[in-house]
């Protein structure tokens, strides 16, 4: 019996090699006359993650096939590589599935951009994408603004997923991302990690409504973000941000009063990008909060 | 969502997803001791927990006849949810759970019982300020209906709402269907009232309805004119297990028929509501149970298992469980062909069938489309092709699958049929709530699209009623299938009689 192949890599490849190599494995997973796994995909997922991200991204994919099925593309773009080309690695995510004998699988792409390449990569994942499905792109750190890599693959995706907590010198990338929402769909994970605050919040209105100084204790991105939002939404753009670093989002005083805490658990890292994979459209009070982040009052 | 008119007026509100939580409020379970609340109620109230979907201030009294007391039956409750909840028992959880769970050993037919249950329920909502929100769970056997409905419309708390949930079966025929309906009227209004099928909680169930209206491709085919006819299945492996007096009463018919299958039927042939409104769904099955007919005794087929192999292992017949007459004509099996005399299912036949100890425990909703109208190949090449199916497997592995013909790869041209499969835990990975769970929720949140209305229920005993008479007219020779088959011959006749035959395992 042929061996069972599991994963495929290969140096200076073609994209039909990687195709092929999805194939062979794919048919690799059926036992010997019977059929092979299934293939359920929900999304094409990409992530661009330059050099020094690979083990956060990693550690935020883990899991997520699982939840998410769908083909995941990992391109890694190394443009001061000193040659050019694309290295491959393919393999599949296998699921047992309850009361089913077959597995559901689902396919992992990781292309390393050596060189020239890293600088059109539209056209390189354009070929992987799966037809008819929605594509995220996940930006792991500050997008180069402007830049040809961005500007293609925001061209082929429908919503990007950035998390501005990974941004220097906030508020001003906010005015760069804030060109690109009438491009596409944006999800921050910083706005995300603020929800179960902005709930909190929204249950003290009334009394919220003439808040003058708003105190967040958490990343620069949130408490920007938490500033905004109330600026946007209670159409108050004189209310002032005081700032308190900290590594997560621990509290927030009105007027000098703590709010209370909010209840349950903050959610773990591919939670909250599960829960972003979940979101197809715009999002207005996001959008708007940007702007209200940017406001000076 | 349920907004409140503040929630509508705050501005920061907007765009935030507020869970449906449900107002403060007591649950009272009759039949506490069941096997019921052991394995479905206490399990879905611990992963209602799990995920913090119970209301803040919440209360659970559990009312039955056997003897202990709120340690006593928190320790039994425990061991359930460790033994039959989905969710990984986490101590904590319980530990709060457990801190509002009380119980009350009382029998309702005395008269000091309903006191009794009263005065805790008062002192739960008065110290938890539960605002008078009471749900009562009847868990318990029919006969028992009556006294407890009289006295909790005596009891009904003067501020807050009151829902009623009951278990199936509800009566036995339509006349007790009926007297029934009279009897909680009497106390509760309609819309207080949720009567449980927990096939409708079934997600697959569910999503029969966003299959066909969610989807611009299968409505417009969805007719006469597109479908050859439909099979619906609800097969089990397990015997009686050990319930035989119910089961001796009931029987197939009674047992799965009425309720689930009917059911199922109507969602598979209403038409699209306007809206989820329960009353606009209930609307349109109603319509659907209303036309529903069975065009005579020769279109029923009714069967017993006799002994038997299942999985490998010999196990009785009927007559030889526990409890059971050693001469009982109780059916474990009906197969049935009906007809939903409308516009746009007329002539089409519902074939159905249900049983206990068959090969296999599956329940399928198989729409079977007719045949391409001139297949342009030469006869050999297609003959290993079969009509095009969309099966909606609603247990086990639950998903849809569509049978297609396809080319088989080679010089030739050969035809086969190949299954696209959509697989539901393959999609949507995030585990599947139990039906218990959700129409609990629902009733808390007194959202009753997912329960059957009093129309619908008599509607349904209507045809019950006409196929049980024309069994009295007759004595099969029973036991006329064996354990661990797909149901007496009769059953195949009866779709062999139209040139059709049940969809093949």
């Amino acid at each position: 019996m042929a061996e069972t192949l599991t994963s495929w890599t290969g140096e200076d490849v073609h994209l039909a090699d990687v195709d092929r190599a999805i194939a062979e494995l794919r048919a690799a997973t059926a036992s010997e006359g019977g059929q092979p796994s299934l293939r359920t995909s929900v999304m094409t997922h990409m992530a661009w993650v330059p050099e020094g991200w690979e083990e956060a991204a990693r550690a935020a994919l883990s899991g997520m096939a699982e939840r998410h099925p769908s083909r995941t593309i990992l391109l890694y773009p190394a443009p001061n590589a000193g040659s050019n080309g694309i290295d491959a690695a393919v393999w599949l995510e296998c699921f047992a599935v309850p009361d089913v004998d077959r597995e559901i699988c689902s396919e992992v792409i990781e292309l390393h951009l050596r060189g020239v390449r890293a600088k059109a990569p539209a056209s390189i994942v354009e070929s992987l994408l799966i037809s008819d499905l929605p594509v995220f792109l996940r930006w792991r750190g500050e997008p180069p603004w402007g830049a040809q890599e961005l500007e293609q693959l925001v061209g082929v995706t429908d919503r990007l997923i950035v998390d501005s907590t990974e941004w220097d010198d906030l508020p001003h990338p906010y005015r760069n991302l804030e060109g690109l929402f009438d491009r596409a769909a944006v999800s921050d994970i910083a706005w995300a990690r603020t929800s179960r605050w902005r709930a909190l919040l929204a249950s003290l209105w009334p009394d919220v409504a003439d808040v003058r100084v708003v105190r967040v204790k958490g990343t620069h991105a949130q408490a920007l973000l938490i500033a905004g939002w109330l600026r946007s939404r209670l159409g108050r753009p004189d209310i002032e941000l005081e700032h308190v670093d900290a590594r997560r989002l621990e509290g927030i005083d009105l007027d000098g009063e703590p709010a209370p805490f909010p209840p349950g658990d903050p959610p773990i890292p591919s939670d909250v990008l599960s829960d972003e994979l979940d979101t197809f459209t715009r999002n207005p009070i996001y959008e708007a909060a940007v702007r209200g982040a940017l406001v000076e009052p | 969502m349920t907004e409140t008119a503040e929630q509508q007026a705050n501005p920061l509100a907007d765009g935030l997803s507020f869970r449906r939580t449900p107002d403060p409020c007591a649950l009272v379970i009759f039949g506490a001791s069941g096997d019921l609340t052991h394995k479905k109620l206490m399990p879905a109230l611990y992963s209602l927990a799990f995920r913090q979907l119970l209301p803040a201030r919440f209360a659970i009294v559990g009312v039955a006849r056997t003897e202990g007391d709120d340690d006593s039956w928190r320790d039994d409750m425990k061991q359930a949810v460790q033994k039959y909840a989905r969710d990984e028992f986490r101590q904590d959880v319980w530990d709060e759970l457990a801190s509002a769970m009380h119980y009350v050993s009382t029998d309702f037919a005395d008269a000091g019982g309903e006191a009794a249950l009263e005065k805790l329920v008062a002192r739960e909502e008065q110290e938890h300020t539960l605002g008078g929100n009471r749900v009562y769970y009847l868990a318990v056997p029919p006969p028992a209906f009556p006294t407890i409905v009289e006295a909790l419309g005596k009891q009904r708390s003067a501020t807050g709402w009151t829902r009623l949930i009951v278990e199936k079966p509800f009566g036995h025929d339509l006349e007790s269907a009926k007297k029934l309906n009279k009897l909680l009227w009497r106390h509760f209004d309609e819309s207080e009232i949720f009567r449980i099928d927990h096939y409708l909680g079934k997600e697959t169930v569910q999503n029969m309805l966003a299959l066909r209206f969610a989807n611009g491709i299968f409505e417009p085919i969805w007719n006469r004119q597109f479908i050859d006819h439909v099979q619906i299945t609800v097969a089990e492996s397990i015997g009686i297990e050990g319930r035989a007096g119910y089961y001796e009463q009931a029987g197939a018919i009674r047992d799965i028929f009425q309720n689930h299958l009917l059911q199922m039927l109507a969602l598979t042939a209403m038409e699209p509501p306007i809206d989820f409104k329960a009353d606009s769904v209930h609307n349109e099955k109603v319509k659907v149970l209303k036309a529903l007919h069975t065009p005579g005794p020769k279109s029923v087929v009714r069967g017993q298992y006799g002994r038997g192999f299942v999985e490998g292992e010999e196990v009785v017949g009927y007559r030889e469980e526990q409890g059971v007459a050693s001469d009982s004509m109780t059916e474990t099996f009906v197969a049935a062909k009906l007809f939903v005399d409308n516009w746009r299912w007329a002539d089409t036949p519902f074939y159905v069938r249900m049983g206990k100890r068959l090969a296999r425990r599956e329940t399928t909703i198989a729409i079977q489309f007719k045949r391409a109208p001139h297949p342009p190949f030469e006869e050999t090449a297609s003959e290993g092709l079969r009509p095009n199916v969309l099966l909606v497997h609603v247990q086990p592995d639950e998903g849809v699958s569509l049978a297609i013909g396809a080319k088989v790869p080679g010089q030739g041209m050969t035809i086969r049929t190949v299954h696209m499969d959509f697989l539901y835990g393959g999609a949507f990975r995030t585990g599947m709530p139990e039906a218990y769970e959700r129409l609990i929720l629902d009733t808390m949140l007194g959202d009753g699209t997912l329960f059957t209305r009093s129309d619908e229920v008599e509607e349904q005993w209507l045809l019950v009623d006409a196929i049980v008479a024309a069994w009295q007219r007759d004595r099969p020779a029973f036991p006329n299938y064996a354990a661990g088959t797909w149901g007496p011959p009769s059953s195949e006749e009866l779709l062999q009689r139209d040139g059709r035959s049940w969809r093949r395992h």
